[in-house]
């Protein structure tokens, strides 16, 4: 399995899209433009949703009428960070691969802290569906907070090994 | 100056100890991305391209509070880094670029939110209105930009 993944990020570094990204000067952080962007898509919806099932912030509008507000960009913003962040990955792939931090990242924090958020937002629509979200709502929505903030510190602590 | 503040005894804790800066840093991402992804669903709203249902008004005064949290604990977290090597940032011409973006953005993302509720009780969300917004959003992007290329030209950060 290891060294299937170690083939594929071999074969990422030697695409077109990974040589360009490495050694163009321009195009890591135009790349980097690209994640960052769908970063602040994908978890500026993420946070509002989660913020509002907590009861933070205006009632305005009640959890569920936020989650069907934010659902389209919400993944429109997954898909750029996606985009963003693989041909981040090609550049150097088989550099990240060995990488604790990153190991942690992609290996733990981001598809446990995924799968926790495509949970709370299907089940945002009965939970705030009136002003006031019951307990389990508040305790999953501080959860899928923590579990980025897990992701988010994985990825700051990259370059440090 | 700069370097003298480099020197206080608690930036030089806040520089030297690793999961203090580490911290700092998380708090500056989680915090940016939050205050700009949900300007930006503001600024997509008036557009007309997002939560189309959804009354503009309602939208901007259910977010723009959020925001503005968030913005002002990006702004104290990126002052506290700032601070760590201060000597180098302060005269750096990108770090500038940054900074003006920063201000600009700020001044749309103010013009975006008192425009909402005028523009929300309209019947059509007027052309002007979406051009303001459009500039707001791409700002954003730009200042974005404009952070990545520090690294990417000054090898700082």
């Amino acid at each position: 399995m290891y060294g299937l993944l170690q083939a594929f990020a071999k074969w990422l570094e030697g695409t077109p899209w990974g040589v360009g990204v490495r050694t163009s000067l321009w195009a890591y952080p135009f790349t980097q433009l690209v994640h960052f962007t769908g970063l602040s898509i994908w978890l500026g919806t993420n946070l509002a949703l989660d913020l509002r099932l907590l009861g933070l912030g205006k009632h305005r509008e009640t959890a569920a009428q936020l989650r069907d507000d934010l659902f389209a960009w919400n993944w429109i913003g997954f898909c750029i960070v996606v985009l963003g962040g693989l041909l981040l990955f090609s550049s150097t792939a088989t550099t990240f691969l060995v990488n604790v931090a990153f190991r942690w990242k992609l290996g733990l924090f981001v598809p446990v802290a995924l799968l926790w958020h495509i949970f709370v937002q299907w089940k945002a629509r009965d939970w705030g569906a009136t002003q006031d979200a019951p307990a389990i709502a508040k305790f999953s929505g501080l959860a899928e907070i923590l579990l980025w903030i897990c992701v988010i510190t994985a990825a700051v602590e990259i370059p440090n090994h | 100056m700069w370097e003298a503040m480099e020197q206080m005894g608690w930036v030089k804790t806040l520089s030297s100890t690793g999961w203090m800066y580490a911290s700092v840093s998380v708090i500056h991402y989680l915090t940016m991305f939050w205050f700009i992804g949900s300007m930006a669903v503001v600024d997509l709203r008036v557009m007309g391209v997002a939560a189309r249902k959804r009354n503009l008004t309602e939208l901007s005064a259910q977010i723009f509070p959020w925001a503005w949290t968030g913005m002002i604990l990006a702004l104290i977290s990126g002052f506290f880094m700032f601070l760590t090597d201060a000597g180098d940032w302060a005269p750096d011409p990108v770090f500038h670029v940054k900074l003006g973006m920063i201000v600009l953005s700020i001044v749309f993302a103010i013009w975006v939110q008192r425009g909402a509720p005028k523009w929300g009780a309209l019947a059509e969300i007027p052309t002007s209105a979406k051009v303001i917004a459009a500039i707001a959003l791409l700002l954003w992007i730009l200042t974005i930009l404009s952070a990545s290329e520090i690294p990417a030209m000054e090898g700082l950060g």
